[in-house]
């Protein structure tokens, strides 16, 4: 079987030789942290799956032409610009307009400080033109040859297309707190941002269908959930944004995507029966956190409607071989029985040594991959722990 | 419109984030002569009231949100009464996220709480080192510390930060949160107290402080 066939059966809850064995990628700062324990250099984000025997990393380390390359967010972006600079803290202007704070030393999500996005005018002015469909700068310049692959109905890889945002990226435009307070003080204004957003997604995924292209999943990101919840009350949810998911979703399956997968961290027990509602079938990367999110659970819950990928906890990669090989051998029912694709809940964090994140590759490949490949793997475990060892 | 009904009409205002409607009550409620005590009691129902429903999952962020700014703008119309009146924040509160992180909306959301309960909080904002927050504890007679992480890359750091906290001998009660903490990592780094949410912080203070 190829990469899309697998993809498909998996998801078809059909039979297949083995699972797709993906990852989510890792933090800037893991690869080089797993230098000393024995990575090699050369190792970057976009090779890394063919050192540790996977089929793709998601997020940029997946092989060619897995993802459309249409650019679903603001187009132009805003001019990057760092205002201000203290060393180890800088002040940035993002390409989406958002004032944030970063550390140098710690590549984690940075600290909202201000935003272009403040009120009906500055959407207006600075938003609107930026989230027009039709933008030619939207689409790959080489787009003739690539709705020829897209089309071939013997491709060997899936084909991933930007389903966009229709709260997410709002929120990341506005900041938490004025996007909660427009829900209350103008909510035409937060209706019309999020039928803006709706608007982008049909628009995108309408051209992209009109080619004839043969895509299998719609890709969504909202990183609308925290540790106890939804950001946003599952009431607005259902009000606002289920009718237009549930427009995109149908475009989508009009045109033969049944796999329609939003890209939400933290505790989204609350929202996966509205997503279903509106069509979004496919939840990713079900962070685990201290809620204690399980694939398994959301199965006996939910049945084969839903379709997860995701669900291996980072801190059980963390924890060791023992707690891994634990967590794969409980997941394997779940893996065998399709319509889930497991992996790391999150990019793997500096914290899980080099040895820890071997071993679940390995494991991965000999319980949910049916024993494919393990030799290159268990050669690349030894040489990385006499490296380790020698230090 | 009796007292009470207009003190239970400000409660149910401030837990529904309607502010003008809370600002009109807390007016009418200072014009009407009541007591000051019991105004600031029925603003920390409301927040209170909103806690309990965050907790359970009946209220979310932006509900929150919105009754705090509620309680913060009927607050200001009270305080020159509850300073005419002797009555004095209920404790001091020093809050901050820890060293290395640079998250905030969870510690902003534990500040307004705090607030809605009549404590005078001291926000360090980010990023803020052992050092900082010892400096500020004993500077503002701190009667409770909150940490807060998002990243499990920065618990190490909320460790450090009890154990130095501790070093210096401060009187203050520590309460930690955040999404990477749990109960047991609290228990195990020493702090006094672990709060789930925004709202269970209020809760885990006054246990931690009955007296309050």
């Amino acid at each position: 079987m190829n990469h899309r066939q697998r993809f498909l059966a998996t998801m078809r809850y059909q039979p297949r030789d083995r699972a797709p064995l993906y990852d989510f990628s890792f933090w800037d700062e893991t690869l080089p942290a797993w230098q000393p324990q024995g990575l090699p250099a050369h190792i970057n984000r976009a090779n890394a799956r063919t050192w540790f025997g996977l089929d793709a990393s998601l997020g940029g380390g997946e092989p060619p032409g897995w993802y459309t390359g249409i650019d679903a967010g603001l187009c132009p972006g805003f001019e990057q610009a760092i205002l201000e600079d203290d060393g180890d803290v800088y002040t940035e202007r993002q390409g989406d307009g958002v004032i944030v704070r970063r550390q140098r030393s710690s590549v984690s999500i940075p600290m909202h400080l201000g935003h272009t996005l403040v009120d009906r005018a500055s959407w207006r002015e600075h938003y609107l033109p930026r989230l027009d469909p039709d933008n030619p700068a939207r689409y790959p310049a080489d787009w003739d040859q690539r709705v020829r692959s897209w089309a071939d109905p013997d491709r060997d890889h899936p084909l991933f297309a930007p389903g966009s945002s229709l709260f997410g990226r709002l929120r990341d435009w506005m900041g938490l707190e004025n996007i909660a307070m427009a829900v209350y003080d103008d909510p035409a204004w937060f209706e019309q941002m999020v039928e803006t957003m709706a608007e982008l997604a049909l628009g995108v995924l309408g051209r992209l269908f009109e080619t004839g292209a043969r895509v299998d999943a719609v890709t969504m990101w909202e990183d609308m959930c925290y540790s106890g919840g939804p950001l946003l009350s599952p009431a607005h949810f259902r009000k606002y944004l289920v009718p237009r998911y549930r427009r995109i979703t149908d475009l989508c399956r009009k045109h033969g995507c049944e796999v329609v997968w939003v890209d939400c961290d933290g505790k989204i027990d609350a929202l996966i029966p509205l997503w279903l509602e509106g069509g979004v079938n496919c939840m990713f990367p079900i962070e685990v956190g201290i809620w204690g999110a399980d694939p398994l659970r959301y199965r006996a819950e939910y049945g084969r409607e839903l379709l997860m990928m995701g669900g291996f906890s980072k801190r059980t990669l963390a924890a060791g071989p023992e707690a891994i090989d634990a967590e794969v051998a409980r997941l394997a029912p779940l893996v065998e029985e399709g319509g889930f694709i497991p992996m790391p809940d999150h990019r793997v964090p500096p914290d899980v040594p080099l040895a820890h994140y071997i071993h679940y590759a390995h494991a991965a490949r000999a319980v949910w991959g049916r024993g494919v490949n393990l030799e290159p793997m268990a050669a690349r475990q030894h040489a990385a722990a006499d490296a380790a060892a020698d230090r | 419109m009796r007292g009470t009904d207009t003190l239970d009409a400000l409660t149910a205002a401030i837990e529904h984030g309607r502010r003008d409607e809370a600002v009109a009550l807390m007016r009418a409620a200072v014009a009407a002569g009541e007591p000051p005590r019991k105004m600031l009691d029925a603003l920390a129902a409301g927040m209170a009231d909103v806690g309990r429903r965050f907790s359970n999952e009946q209220a979310f962020i932006p509900e929150v949100l919105t009754a705090a700014r509620a309680m913060k703008r009927s607050m200001a119309v009270l305080e020159p009464v509850l300073v005419d009146a002797g009555i004095r924040p209920e404790f001091t509160a020093v809050i901050g996220t820890v060293q290395g992180d640079l998250h905030d909306i969870g510690k902003n959301l534990v500040a307004m709480m705090w607030k809605g309960s009549n404590y005078a909080v001291v926000d360090l904002g980010t990023n803020v080192s052992p050092e900082t927050f010892i400096e500020a504890a004993g500077d503002y007679g701190a009667d409770v510390i909150g940490l807060s992480s998002l990243m499990t890359t920065t618990l190490p750091a909320m460790q450090r930060t009890v154990r130095a906290l501790r070093c210096a001998g401060l009187k203050a009660r520590i309460i930690v949160g955040g999404a990477p903490v749990t109960s047991s990592f609290a228990r195990r780094i020493g702090a006094d107290g672990y709060a789930k949410d925004a709202a269970a912080v209020v809760r885990e203070t006054r246990r931690l402080m009955p007296a309050g």
